[in-house]
């Protein structure tokens, strides 16, 4: 079985096509979660190893989820996705904590394997 | 000769007959000493009152202040009564008086206009009326004291008299006579209370009356006290002190008024001789402040277009209303032409012949300076509305952001991935590729559609291409209600008038559509007077909010800028009616 994920977007198709991709690359989504409150909650509950986390979410900033998750030393590993490119946000990304960052249109299971 | 003069005259006539039968009761009585002393005294302080009172009365019918002070006179006559040898009526004599000093105590807590300003004052001036009346009762009941006995020993008898009880009068008379100072001490507060929350105006005006009723009640409330106390010589030199000033009310009131008036007339000619050497300086407000008298003078000005006033600075201003009693107002003009009003302080207008001569001289310089207000207005409007223009750029970029991030940016970020995902299965799952592919192009379109949608509300191509009519009709068939293009100018018109007419027809149909339950709407554009005049009307429930959501004040903003107005006609019940003039 390959690495437990899950997938924190506020676009439904995206989650959707997220998790038919990487499931169809031996992936094992463990859920999703909308917002950045329930990507806190699921996270804590559900123990994922990877979360594919949007930068922009409409309560809390994907940026501030990923610093909280990646704030202890046993937190999953964060790999930030949006459809604006990383330039657009400068040094914000590596700041945060995530291991990484993959523009949504490039998402792949080789692409997140690399980052792992 | 109007009703209130013919009243007037009456009211004087009756002071002479009045005056007359009391001083034929002073001549013929047998116990009054020194008679044409008293009758002089009597007559010219009652007349006085009597006559000041007319005065007053006839130049402020409004006002009781001048019913008032002619009563003063009347009821100083009614002593006049203990002048007669009829036991009965010298003993009416007696118990009315005392009642002019109350009188003059209304006088006084209600000055200026005759009216009390709290209601306990009423309260506290019965008690003074009930007490005049009451104070003498017990002498008339119970015998006279010693000193009523020596000062008139041929007095008639009190027509009341029961029998004498000396150790009853005494204690009687020492209660009322606490009661009367603890009232006159009352009066007092109120009158120097008031005299220290008064403005400058305020004290002007009631000074000479206040500070000589002021003494009055001091005198008088001494001779009380003192006549409680049992010192009787001091009691008749405070009661004659205090008459004396009494007698001199009518006179500082007279002397007063006519000082002011003087002095006002010089202030007008002073005003008008300043405007003349430099109209329009910008000290316009000071000079008048000067010339009535009132630090706290504001000039406003009319704003004939907007139908509205503002101050000095070209910012919306609210006049006083007509019962505020600190400040009130007053017109300018100019060749008959409202430009302007003078907002001062509320006593002020108690003298209208003075403020009417101040603004007419003011009405030249008033007009220059309500033109740089009106200047400061237009800027201050065009300063806000820039303001506004640059928030809406921002607002609409954020908007325009938004839109594409979650529209067509999400659906060709999916696409990627079906795509991808579809290139993967062509081999093991062609069947399973194809349906991928087909859900790709499906989002392909919504994403077309999307764009398209928002590139129309950045600027729709059709309009730079074909026109406003064009674009108008395009708009039309796409509008969720029916909409009737009645009128469309045959020409173009220049690009942005072209542009800000077709997004006021959007904003409008799309409210339409919103917030109206209609089913039709008519859109008119024409060329008139040299103006485009765009209209938008619906069938729908109407009472529409002008202030409402930031839609049209954008639009009002952006047909503002082009020096254009916006006018929202929404009555309840009745449809909407948004009409937009843009000069061409």
């Amino acid at each position: 079985m390959g690495h437990r994920v899950l997938i924190v977007d506020d676009h439904p198709s995206f989650r959707a096509t997220a998790r038919v991709l990487l499931e169809a690359e031996g992936f094992d989504v463990v859920g999703e979660a909308a917002d950045g409150a329930s990507a806190l909650t699921e996270a804590g509950r559900l123990q994922p190893e990877v979360v594919l986390l949007d930068v922009q979410l409409p309560d809390i900033d994907g940026f501030d989820v990923a610093a909280r998750l990646t704030g202890n030393d046993d937190g999953p590993v964060v790999i930030l996705v949006s459809s604006r490119d990383s330039s657009d946000f400068g040094p914000l990304v590596m700041r945060s904590g995530a291991r990484g960052f993959v523009p949504k249109a490039e998402l792949s299971g080789d692409r997140l394997q690399e980052l792992l | 000769m109007t009703s209130l003069n013919r009243a007037l005259v009456a009211i004087a006539l009756s002071a002479v007959v009045a005056g007359g039968a009391a001083a034929a009761l002073v001549v013929s009585s047998e116990h009054t000493p020194n008679k044409g002393l008293g009758i002089v005294l009597g007559l010219v302080t009652a007349w006085a009152f009597v006559g000041t009172g007319l005065y007053a009365w006839w130049r402020r019918p409004g006002s009781r202040f001048g019913a008032l002070f002619t009563a003063v006179g009347f009821t100083y006559l009614l002593g006049s009564l203990t002048a007669s040898d009829d036991s009965v009526v010298f003993t009416i004599g007696v118990v009315v008086s005392n009642l002019f000093f109350v009188v003059f105590a209304h006088v006084l807590l209600s000055y200026p206009d005759g009216r009390l300003q709290e209601r306990w004052h009423a309260w506290l001036l019965g008690a003074g009326y009930a007490l005049c009346v009451v104070g003498p009762l017990p002498q008339l009941l119970w015998g006279w004291t010693e000193r009523m006995q020596e000062s008139c020993p041929d007095c008639p008898e009190s027509a009341l008299l029961v029998a004498r009880n000396d150790t009853l009068r005494d204690a009687l008379n020492a209660v009322t006579s606490v009661i009367g100072v603890a009232i006159v001490a009352t009066v007092l507060v109120i009158l120097i209370r008031r005299w220290r929350a008064a403005t400058p105006p305020q004290r002007r005006g009631m000074a000479p009356i206040l500070w000589s009723g002021v003494a009055m009640l001091v005198l008088l409330g001494s001779a009380l006290g003192s006549d409680a106390a049992g010192i009787s010589r001091l009691t008749d030199v405070l009661g004659w002190l205090g008459l004396l000033v009494f007698a001199s009310v009518p006179w500082v009131f007279l002397i007063g008024l006519v000082r002011s008036r003087v002095a006002r007339a010089g202030a007008v000619s002073e005003l008008l001789l300043r405007l003349g050497e430099a109209p329009g300086t910008g000290t316009l407000r000071a000079r008048l402040a000067d010339a009535l008298g009132d630090r706290s003078l504001q000039l406003v000005f009319w704003l004939e277009d907007k139908g509205s006033w503002v101050d000095a600075h070209g910012h919306p201003f609210a006049l006083p209303a007509d019962d505020d009693p600190a400040r009130g107002w007053t017109a300018v003009e100019l060749e008959g032409r409202r430009v302007g009003a003078i907002v001062h302080d509320r006593t002020l207008s108690d003298d209208p012949e003075l403020l009417g001569s101040v603004a007419a001289a003011a009405g030249l310089a008033m007009e220059n300076e309500r033109l740089q207000a009106q200047l400061r207005a237009r800027v201050e409007e065009l300063r806000a509305s820039r303001a506004r223009i640059v928030e809406a750029g921002t607002q609409e970029r954020r908007r325009l952001e938004r839109n594409l991030h979650d529209g067509a940016q999400q659906r060709l970020v999916a696409m990627s991935l079906t795509l991808r995902l579809a290139q993967s299965k062509v081999e093991k799952d062609p069947e399973k590729a194809v349906e991928m592919l087909a859900g790709a192009q499906e989002e392909l379109t919504l994403a077309q559609a999307e764009l398209r949608e928002l590139a129309r509300g950045i600027h729709p191509a059709v309009l730079s291409d074909r026109g406003l009519g064009a674009a108008l009709e395009a708009l039309a068939g796409r509008a969720p209600i029916e909409v009737d293009l009645a009128e469309l100018p045959g020409d173009r018109l220049p690009e942005p008038i072209e542009a800000a007419a077709y997004f006021v027809v959007a904003e409008a149909l799309t409210n339409v559509a919103k917030y109206a339950h209609a089913s039709h709407a008519t859109v008119r554009v024409a060329r008139m007077n040299g103006r485009a005049v765009v209209e938008v009307a619906d069938d729908g429930i109407g009472g529409a909010d002008p202030g409402r959501g930031s839609g049209l004040r954008g639009l009002a903003d952006r047909v503002a800028a082009l020096d254009g107005h916006m006018l929202l006609d929404s009555p309840a019940g009745s449809g909407t009616r948004l009409r937009a003039e843009i000069p061409v």
